[in-house]
């Protein structure tokens, strides 16, 4: 049997937070993120990328923590869902969006979701219901049909003042 | 504060509450949202106990296989592996589990892992516990398993001939259950009907709605109390602790459930009961808490799927003047390798026997098989969803060979408005809808004219309109002694659901339910009617998050599946909330020195209704129950709990097995889809132009949540009718175990979805509501009737609820051929 | 999800990415990862050493000359070349497929030399490459060759890249006027494809030169020779494009999979191949 590996020392900054943390090669990002880091908002839905649950921000872009390996992010910046809404109860305003227009039923999906939001109307702060789709095709969600997470997004694109960051 | 307001011969009259309105029908925001949002959710995998290790099953890569030998030395010798559990051991340590059905099929010995042999490719066959996820996996190689491999059947009509190879030997044939619902005179119609139309065969795919969150649970066998706690996203745990207990030597007040957020579950996560009880079994080898955490593939391959059936030979006899009289069909519903929800399949379809409509004469000759495939569970719509497709299949054949107009044969057809409550022929009572309006509404909303007009003008371009229409049902609120229509030996019977709505020590209102919610937002409605009930705010309502069984109060039948939150649930918690209401309102009155008659509940205070500056706030009655208790009069003080439990029961009775009929149950919420696609002439691909989706469900505690429920049932439903079929070759290896080639619909797939709604109340619950979420699989009925009014005059009928391009462009190609089409009409 | 284990190298130059590549057997490129992260995740192959070429400078840019020709490195993303306005205007259909590759995620790392070099049956870029005469170059421990993509493609999985070598850079030449059809049958969009067709027609009339290729009908991209030669010496017109596509199925035996049958396959490359050329030459979809 393989034997576990070089262990890789790996600078990483993570919701603006540097950490310098060893790695075996084969970790994956989102095993990183969620049993190294803890941060547990980040979910697994699928085994083949498809599924768009585990997308956090590396660099100011969108992406799939389980396409990535942990290594891989030495140097980076990444930005989880934990990186929003000040302090435990805060909520910023896409996510306040999403709650005043049900786009979300189990949440499991969610967090990618509204980071695909994030780093969409960062792109283009008023998207067609058309390209928001297209955004969002890389996040799967089996609850919603969709419908209220488009809604969703265009009210956090007509919020007063449009979205922060 | 209660009147009666029904006044029905088909249940005794019932008491509908009047104090909902203020918080209960309104768009509340969840209280769920903030953790999900910001990702503070708490799902199984999130979970974590002190000295866990991970299990990694090793899985039969064939389909049928005699085990002949498992070697898990190497495996073991592994420095950081805890345990290993065999298919060997579990035949040793597992009694096989309870079943559902009658002799022969009920001597079906299923375990939790293979047991001398596997009998669907996925099927575990031995697990590794590890002190990682990764090492489990990598050790899980070492595992050695001799397997003989075995003749497979895949098919599940052609299973149950006499040389097809037998699954479980102890049954002798690959019949899980069969029997004849024969109800009205079906010989007489098809003798006396002006036409009969024959339809050859129609099938309804295998599918699964597939949760985004795979199954899972962390698993710990105290060895100093023998207490199993179960931390899991089964999404039915008292029917699980059913199959686990005996099957493990367990009484329920050894086992521990609990969850608190579900990632979805759509029927799917209620039989993973197969895998907590292999995990309970290698806890307690390994003296450790134990964590799984299902892989896609695993649950796409071996979890469960939605039911696969065939209807042969349908006939359906109809009038000259477009009445149909009913149908006779053979049908065969395939339950894959083991029956670990089936056999009640085989009868919750007979809650829909009519689908939407007056047919009287109907008899269905049902057969559940056995086949090498994953076995089948529950999934949105269960069991239904394949019948009324089935119907709204005919209706649409019987509209087009007979040349009526589909809407008009829909209209004469459906039960009338004024026909509620309607009782069908096997005794169902349907309470309340308007599924004339609802058809008007949803060929509004998609500009049915408009529509038309395409339609002729792309006659000629190659890009082909068509238009669809599908209605189907919701029944909700089961009655379980329909269980006893397949096996009259089982000893369920009704319905219920238990909350407890108390006022705590300090003044607050905390609710728990035995429900187990995977993303409804029965924190937000629970909160909403006791709100109401209460005269307070949702926001002053705690509920609690998930289910947790020594916490929460429960009956045989919680859990959160079968489209009843909102009767079972929420009767439950009005109920609760009204018993602490009553006892609020009597230490109130105690200590304002008042009748109970002059006090209201509003704003969290009990006050004179008279003179509102005289209140005390809840905290002060709670205060004085818990801890100033010698000020009470002692009769009231032994009174009074403030802690107050209510079940919530239906007024069922039990079923006749013997005519298989009976009220089967409670509350119809129904649905009219409406669609416009194009199918391009020269690939066979459909696009949906237009989508409506027009959904009654009574009165609504949410609105928005509901609506929520039908853009996800339509969003399951367009995924199912074009994208996600699982499919099996001849030797039960299954193609597509991943979200790579198993296409989940996304952004792009699911179409605009327009809603209208009607409310029907029902006179049968205590708030008016029906059941609703499962949505009766609505889409594949309107794409299919789509697809096939796309189709040139001559082609084949659609016969399949799974039509991706290939089998559109074959339906296309058939119109030339001229060719069998599927259907024959016999006119006299 | 869990990964065999493997070792991790990133180097800071082609140079040294080739050395390490060259030094371990079992030893394999990680470009954008967005494929072969999913192989590593079956276990479907065994990678002794992965050497990370995703952040080197010399793999990623996009050279547009004056003529017309561009030059891509391997290791540039999706994105980029989503994003490139020079590359949009002197090969467009590069940007176009770049952009409805998959989805958003995918796109900020996935790579088109990766694309080219996994040389899936059903990648967008293989057939495209070939159908615009492409060349690719591969660096070894020899030096960089250059190898036309025709002969870049050479089986099910499988390049012209040996062992110890990688994808430096993609070459197209200039469009010079050249119309460019690319159609696929998707099993839902942005999805895998049944079917595809890349058509490149050169300028002028009579038709001087024309590539026709099809993806998702063999282990690698396939020119459809009679299409092409029945094109060459004729009219720009759908008559003329509608009886060439007619021939693009002929002789193949596509294989059959879960999606589609090989027949179904094989009906479909030419309705794509049909499409592609209409598309190539300007013309309008009259049905």
């Amino acid at each position: 049997m393989a034997t576990e590996g070089a262990v890789h020392v790996i600078d990483v900054t993570v919701n603006g937070e540097a950490h310098r943390t060893p790695v075996p090669a084969r970790r994956l990002l989102v095993h990183f993120l969620r049993e190294t880091l803890g941060l547990r908002g980040t979910h697994i839905g699928c085994d083949t990328g498809n599924c768009g649950a585990c997308s956090v921000i590396c660099d100011g872009q969108l992406i799939k923590s389980c396409m990535m390996l942990a290594v891989q992010a030495d140097g980076r910046e990444i930005e989880t869902i934990e990186s929003l809404g000040e302090g435990p109860d805060g909520l910023d305003p896409i996510q306040e969006a999403f709650r005043e227009h049900h786009g979300v039923q189990c949440g499991y999906c969610t967090p990618g979701v509204v980071l695909a939001a994030k780093t969409l109307l960062a792109e283009n702060p008023q998207p067609s219901e058309a390209e928001i789709r297209r955004a969002l095709k890389g996040n799967i969600c089996r609850c919603t049909g969709y419908m209220n997470i488009i809604r969703s997004i265009e009210a956090a694109a007509a919020a007063p003042g449009g979205i922060t960051r | 504060m209660s009147t009666p307001r029904s006044e029905t011969t088909f249940y005794p009259a019932i008491e509908q509450s009047e104090r909902l309105g203020n918080w209960s029908g309104k768009n509340v925001p969840r209280k769920e949202d903030k953790r999900l949002l910001k990702g503070q959710g708490a799902f199984v995998d999130d979970l974590w106990m002190h000295r866990q290790g991970h299990v990694h099953f090793v899985r039969s890569p064939y389909a049928h296989a005699r085990i002949t030998a498992i070697d898990v030395a190497r495996c073991e010798a592994v420095p950081g592996v805890y345990a290993t559990l065999t298919g060997e051991e579990v035949g040793e340590l597992q009694q096989p589990y309870f079943q559902m059905a009658p002799e022969p099929a009920g001597a079906m010995k299923d375990y939790c892992m293979a047991v001398g042999k596997a009998r669907y490719m996925g099927e575990p066959v031995a697990a590794v516990l590890a002190e990682s996820a990764e090492l489990a996996r990598d050790a899980a190689e070492l595992i050695e398993v001799s397997y003989e491999p075995l003749p497979v059947v895949v098919d599940g009509i052609a299973t149950i001939e006499p040389d097809a190879p037998v699954l479980h030997e102890e049954i002798g044939s690959n019949v899980g259950w069969h029997g004849t619902y024969d109800y009205g005179d079906i010989d007489w119609a098809i003798e006396n009907a002006d036409h009969v139309v024959r339809i050859d065969r129609l099938h309804f795919h295998r599918f699964s709605s597939t949760p985004l969150e795979t199954s899972g649970a962390l698993v710990n066998w105290d060895p100093g109390t023998g207490v199993v706690e179960f931390r899991t996203n089964n999404q039915m745990p008292m029917f699980a602790a059913m199959f686990i207990g005996p099957a493990i030597g367990l009484g329920i007040d050894h086992m521990q459930f609990s969850s608190q957020d579900i990632g979805g579950g759509f029927g799917i996560k209620i039989t993973s009961y197969t895998y907590l009880t292999a995990l309970a079994l290698l806890s307690r080898k390994a003296g450790r808490p134990v964590k799984w955490s299902e892989s896609r593939w695993e649950h796409l391959a071996a979890s469960a799927h939605g039911n696969e059936r065939t209807f042969l030979d349908i006939e359906v006899p109809v009038m000259n003047d477009g009445t149909i009289l009913g149908f006779k069909v053979r049908a065969f519903d395939d339950a894959g390798a083991y029956l670990r929800y089936e056999p009640l399949g085989a009868v919750i379809w007979a809650q829909v026997v009519p689908g939407n409509y007056r047919f009287k004469h109907v008899r269905v000759d049902y057969t559940e098989s056995l086949t090498n495939k994953c076995p089948v569970g529950p999934n949105r719509g269960y069991s239904r969803l394949q019948h009324l497709w089935m119907i709204e299949r005919l209706v649409d054949i019987v509209a087009n060979e007979l040349g009526f107009d589909r809407v008009a044969l829909r209209k004469l057809n459906y039960v009338q408005p004024e026909e509620f409550p309607y009782e069908t022929p096997n005794g169902c009572i349907y309470d309340s809808g308007d599924y004339p309006a609802m058809l008007d509404r949803a060929l509004e909303l998609i500009d049915y004219e408009g529509a038309l007009a395409r339609q002729r003008a792309s006659a000629r371009s190659g890009r082909r309109i068509g238009i669809g229409i599908g209605s189907t049902l919701d029944s909700g609120t089961n009655n379980f002694g329909q269980s006893r229509i397949i096996n009259s030996a089982l000893p369920f019977s009704g319905n219920g659901e238990a909350a407890i709505v108390r006022l705590d020590l300090y003044g607050e209102v905390t609710v728990t339910i035995g429900t187990s919610p995977q993303g409804q937002g029965h924190e937000t409605t629970a909160a909403q009617v006791t709100a109401d009930i209460l005269g307070m705010s949702p926001d002053q309502v705690h509920v609690a998050a998930g289910y947790n069984k020594a916490a929460n109060t429960y009956v045989g039948f919680s859990g959160t599946y079968a489209s009843q939150f909102a009767v079972t649930g929420l009767g439950a918690v009005m109920g609760a909330a009204e018993k602490l209401r009553g006892e609020i309102i009597k230490v109130g009155a105690c200590m304002l020195g008042s009748e109970e008659s002059d006090i209201e509940l509003a704003d969290g205070f009990v006050r004179l209704a008279a003179n509102p500056e005289a209140a005390i706030p809840f905290i002060g009655i709670a205060a004085t129950v818990f801890a100033n208790v010698a000020e009470l009069p002692g009769e009231l003080a032994d009174s009074v709990t403030l802690n107050c439990r209510y079940v919530y029961r239906p007024p069922f009775e039990v079923p006749d097995h013997e005519t298989k009929t009976g009220k089967l149950t409670l509350t119809y919420a129904s649905q009219v889809h409406a669609a416009v696609v194009e199918v391009d002439d020269e690939t066979g691909q459909v696009t949906i132009l237009d989508y409506a989706a027009v959904d009654e469900c009574g009165r609504k505690v949410n609105p928005m949540i509901v609506e929520g429920q039908v853009h996800g049932a339509t969003g399951h439903g367009v995924g199912a009718a074009l994208y996600e079929s699982f499919e099996y070759d001849a030797d039960g290896q299954l193609l597509n175990s991943t979200f790579a080639d198993y296409h989940a619909a996304t952004s792009l797939d699911v179409p605009h979805i327009r809603t209208g709604d009607i409310e029907c109340p029902s006179p049968f619950t205590p708030n008016g509501a029906k059941g609703m979420g499962e949505g009766g699989g609505a889409p594949l009925s309107t794409i299919a009737s789509a697809i096939e009014d796309a189709l040139p005059d001559g082609a084949h009928i659609v016969f399949d609820t799974h039509n991706n391009s290939e089998r559109v462009f074959e339906l296309l190609r058939s119109a030339a051929a001229a060719g069998p089409r599927g259907v024959e009409v016999i006119s006299r | 999800m869990l990964l065999a284990a493997t070792e991790y190298v990133r180097p800071d130059s082609v140079e040294d990415a080739l050395a390490a590549l060259g030094g371990t057997a079992g030893s394999r490129v990680l470009a954008g990862g967005q494929t072969l992260i999913n192989v590593l995740k079956h276990r479907a192959a065994s990678v002794e050493l992965l050497v990370d070429v995703s952040r080197l400078e010399e793999l990623r840019f996009i050279d547009v000359s004056a003529d017309g020709s561009v030059t891509i490195g391997a290791a540039t993303t999706y994105r980029e070349l989503e994003r490139s306005a020079e590359l949009r205007a002197a090969q467009p259909i590069i940007g176009e497929v770049a952009a409805g590759t998959v989805d958003r995620q995918v796109r900020a790392r996935g790579t088109i030399g990766g694309n080219a070099c996994f040389a899936d049956p059903a990648s967008n870029y293989p057939p495209l490459l070939v159908a615009l005469g492409a060349s690719l170059q591969i660096a070894g421990p020899a030096g960089v060759r250059s190898v036309p993509a025709e002969d870049f493609f050479v089986g099910l999985f499988r390049t012209a890249v040996g062992p110890g070598e990688l994808l430096r850079s993609i070459s197209l030449p200039p469009l010079d006027g050249a119309g460019v059809g690319y159609r696929s049958l998707q099993i839902a969009a942005d999805s895998w494809a049944l079917a595809r067709a890349v058509a490149w027609v050169g300028a002028g009339e009579p038709i001087g030169a024309a590539r026709v290729v099809l993806g998702c009908v063999a282990g690698t991209p396939v020119r459809a020779v009679a299409t092409e030669a029945r094109l060459i010496g004729g009219p720009r017109s759908t008559e003329a494009a509608v009886a060439a596509a007619a021939l693009a199925g002929d002789g193949l035996e596509p294989p059959a999979d879960v999606h589609a049958s090989s027949a179904y396959r094989r009906e479909m490359a030419a309705v794509m191949a049909k499409h592609a050329l209409f598309d190539a030459l300007g013309l309008q979809d009259d049905r």
